[in-house]
């Protein structure tokens, strides 16, 4: 039934991965969306590829599920690939036909920066698969707090993101319901025109905008009950804390990434 | 300071578009004693929910004054020890649950507050034992029943360890089973650790076992008074579209149609049941079997 | 012949997932014309369920919802038509209004029915006068009427339907005792007045007791009890063993039973319980003791 959808695309584990600090986890896949897009040769890719393997066996996330994951950007990777086959002009010629030509350094580059958008795509759904979309916004604001010198404001940001993932659930439910009660007085949701359709909407978009006001309201007092006056002079009870596992996280990246750029700066690159 | 809450000649009046100047309070005097449960008991409109928003400075008096622990709530200054003083538990269990995660929703005031994170970590165990759902720490709220909500929401206001909690009709969204959760709850918490009460409510029957009743019409004090005392008095809170338990009802009609010595104020089952038992035993309907 | 039937009626949730519930299990009860049942359970005991089954909001697992004798989903395509022949009202109706009007949002149902302007207009002023709201409401907006104006504007969109059998989720839930009474009242005077049938979703007794004939007792996905009002409420251990609760009056009759006095159980209200009293206390003067 709709109300159980889980959001973002947490997938619960007890694992090392899942242990980490979501700070750490965020810098790494940074880092290591980083050194996907530095590393100039299918060595760097091949080194990429086997520490996203190690961290994804850790992680005990099924392989099929972090696969399905790249399923929403094949297009993207397809439109790429083509655009490389068709523009990059080589020494070798491997097929002609009216304007279409293709050179082998087109294949290669296509090859490359298909493998290099899977390669990122897969390590940020590593993220997102260990990390509860709560620890994440936690992460986040930890990570940027520094930035409220620049007068961001890093807290109302976190804040916001936690009450959207609070009342996601709550609002679809609600849409559900609203629905229901719209076709018990007859509302055709199904059939008709776009106009017919968009129109159809209304008996549904109205309930929800009036009642995402009330709660709105209601969340507000409720917040201002409990001596909510922004992020000043705020304390966290959870504490985020590195451990030894991160460390060892940051050493293994280190290493990879060291590895990368030198197999790119020794090696000669593809294209 | 016996009193957490007093109220002086507490006036409140707001200006509608349409018909002037609407006054929803008209001269409140209210004292609410430390460790009492009181009961608020009004029709809707009546003004008992605007009353109570004047206990934790979510709304200030147009005229009188409000008292909560000697500070006077118009007092910019003292404005969070107020709220500090008075939690306040709202209607809708759905609307005031801030979190992802049932714990981290109860440490949100303790947060606001500034607590050092140790002590927050303390209060929030506390809090949701004393609620009874220390086992639901790690879950996410949407999935819980509203009852259960409702007393994630108390846990919330507990942990800012409050003297007094405000409940403004706490269970009118809820089922028989979630209402019969959350009045228990707040019983123990008035019994147990001494937190005074306030219950805003339109249920009768959730106001039987309470300390005293004070009932609200038109925005002035109609009643204040033990239950048994309020309910005796049952044309009188007919006339104010307030309904008493059945219990009551019954005697009271019995009482009507001519039946003499019967006492007023008649409330629960075992003493309807014991009252009855009398009756028919003096009118000559003797039980078939012997009394003990 | 019953105006509705169910037939096995068995509706799984999330099937093959990790969330698969029984919400319904088998369940078959038949409910006359012009009945008024009340539908009891706790929350979670499949209520909801059932009624949006009988409208055809939700298709069933396996089994069958007769209207009439036919199957509602003999024809999937027509399912609409059933909505206007079993209207349902759900539970805070007044979330759902939406219109600019009063009148416009009444009207949206029989609208969507097709009738002609004019039937229309007959439909929503009498189903205004049915729940009592004022002529001048009918032009304000929905969102400025008080909250127990907007229950029974929305109660009224229902209405405006004249199903054939009418639904309503618990219509008074949250409401103050004279909201309730209100309400309460104006279902049973359009029941009397229409003859219509009506299904009455309730969590209290002693609404059910003082408005309804039949009662629906639904616990565990199954109809755990279906009968006249004095058939179910003298099962009064096992309704408490569902978590129920049966009124206070009756409670303190079945007290008195148990105590040895000969009183009749049956008896839901206040009043009721005067005249038995006062009945035993007649019969004891009439000197022939009990």
């Amino acid at each position: 039934m709709i109300r159980d959808i889980t959001f973002g695309q947490f997938f619960p584990a007890k694992s090392v991965v899942h242990a980490l600090d979501p700070r750490t986890k965020l810098i790494l896949v940074v880092a290591y969306i980083v050194l996907v897009f530095i590393g100039n040769n299918f060595l760097c890719l091949g080194l990429a590829a086997a520490f996203l393997i190690l961290a994804t066996a850790l992680s005990k996330v099924p392989p099929k599920l972090m696969l399905r994951s790249t399923r929403p950007i094949l297009f993207v990777i397809a439109f790429t690939a083509i655009l490389n086959l068709l523009y990059i002009k080589g020494d070798v010629l491997l097929f002609e036909w009216g304007f279409v030509q293709i050179y082998d350094k087109g294949v290669f580059t296509a090859v490359f920066m298909a493998i290099r958008i899977i390669l990122a795509v897969l390590g940020s759904s590593l993220l997102t698969y260990t990390t509860s979309p709560t620890d994440l916004t936690d992460g986040l604001e930890r990570l940027m707090s520094p930035l409220k010198v620049l007068h961001l404001p890093v807290h109302e940001f976190a804040l916001m993101m936690t009450i959207a993932l609070r009342f996601i659930p709550t609002l679809i439910e609600e849409t559900d319901k609203i629905m229901s009660a719209q076709k018990a007085r007859g509302a055709d949701l199904e059939t008709g025109g776009l106009v017919k359709r968009v129109k159809a909407l209304v008996p549904i978009l109205i309930p929800l905008f009036v009642s995402s006001f009330r709660r709105a309201f209601d969340l507000a007092t409720a917040m201002e009950c409990r001596c909510y006056h922004g992020g000043e002079g705020r304390t966290r009870m959870k504490k985020l804390q590195m451990h030894g596992r991160d460390a060892w996280a940051f050493g293994i990246t280190a290493l990879v990434l060291g590895g990368i750029i030198a197999a790119s700066i020794l090696l000669p690159p593809v294209f | 300071m016996t009193n957490i809450i007093e109220t002086k000649d507490l006036r409140f009046e707001y200006a509608s578009e349409e018909e002037g100047p609407r006054v929803v309070l008209d001269g409140i005097d209210l004292d609410i004693r430390k460790g009492e449960f009181v009961a608020v008991l009004g029709h809707n409109g009546s003004g008992k929910s605007t009353l109570a928003k004047h206990f934790n400075a979510m709304l200030l008096p147009s005229g009188g004054k409000c008292y909560v622990a000697g500070m006077d709530t118009a007092d910019e200054e003292k404005r969070f020890d107020v709220r500090q003083t008075v939690g306040m538990v709202l209607q809708n269990p759905d609307n005031q649950l801030v979190a992802t995660i049932v714990e981290e929703d109860v440490a949100f005031g303790p947060e606001n507050m500034g607590v050092p994170p140790e002590e927050i970590r303390k209060r929030v165990d506390e809090a949701l034992k004393a609620v009874g759902m220390y086992e639901y720490r790690r879950h996410a709220p949407h999935k819980l029943s509203g009852g259960q909500k409702q007393r994630i929401a108390i846990a919330g206001i507990i942990a800012m360890r409050p003297a007094c909690i405000v409940l403004d009709e706490p269970t009118a969204m809820l089922d028989p089973r979630g209402r019969e959760e959350v009045i228990s709850t707040i019983h123990r918490l008035c019994d147990e650790m001494g937190i005074t009460i306030v219950l805003i409510t339109h249920y009768m029957d959730e106001t039987v076992d309470a300390d005293r009743v004070v009932v609200i019409d038109d925005g002035r004090v109609l009643l204040s008074a033990a239950p048994r005392e309020v309910f005796s008095q049952v044309d009188r809170l007919k006339a104010v579209e307030l309904d008493v338990p059945q219990a009551t009802r019954l005697i009271y009609r019995l009482q009507k149609a001519g039946v003499k010595g019967l006492p007023a104020g008649v409330l629960t089952d075992d003493e309807c049941i014991e009252v009855l038992s009398n009756l028919l035993e003096v009118n000559g309907c003797p039980s078939s079997k012997p009394r003990n | 012949m019953p105006i509705l039937e169910t037939k096995e009626l068995t509706y799984i949730y999330g099937q093959n997932s990790p969330f698969e519930k029984k919400a319904l299990d088998t369940v078959s009860i038949a409910i006359d014309e012009g009945e008024f049942v009340g539908v009891i359970g706790h929350t979670g005991s499949g209520k909801s369920t059932l009624v949006q089954h009988l409208n055809g909001l939700i298709k069933p697992t396996s089994g069958s919802i007769l209207l009439d004798g036919r199957d509602i989903w003999a024809e999937p395509k027509k399912i609409r038509a059933v909505r206007f022949e079993v209207g349902l009202c759900f539970q805070y109706p007044e979330y759902q209004l939406f219109a600019e009007t009063v009148y416009k949002d009444i009207a949206f149902g029989p609208q969507n029915m097709g009738l002609d302007e004019e039937e229309v207009n007959k439909r929503v002023k009498s189903a205004a006068a049915f729940v009592s709201l004022k002529p001048e409401l009918l032009e304000k907006s929905p969102f400025d009427l008080s909250g127990g104006e907007k229950r029974r504007a929305a109660i009224a969109g229902v209405l405006a339907m004249e199903p054939k059998v009418l639904i309503l989720d618990e219509p008074t839930a949250g409401l103050d005792p004279k909201g309730r009474d209100v309400i309460l009242g104006q279902i049973r005077e359009y029941q009397k007045e229409r003859g219509s049938t009506v299904l009455l979703v309730s969590h209290s007794m002693e609404d059910v007791a003082r408005v309804c004939s039949k009662v629906l007792v639904m616990n565990d996905a199954k109809c755990a009890m279906y009968g006249t009002v004095d058939e179910v409420f003298t099962r009064a251990s096992e309704l408490a063993g569902m978590g129920l609760n049966i009124p206070q009056v009756t409670r303190i009759f079945l007290g008195l039973k148990e105590r040895g006095y000969n009183v009749n159980t049956c008896v839901y209200t206040a009043r009721q319980g005067r005249d038995e009293i006062l009945r035993l206390l007649s019969q004891a003067k009439g000197g022939d003791g009990r």
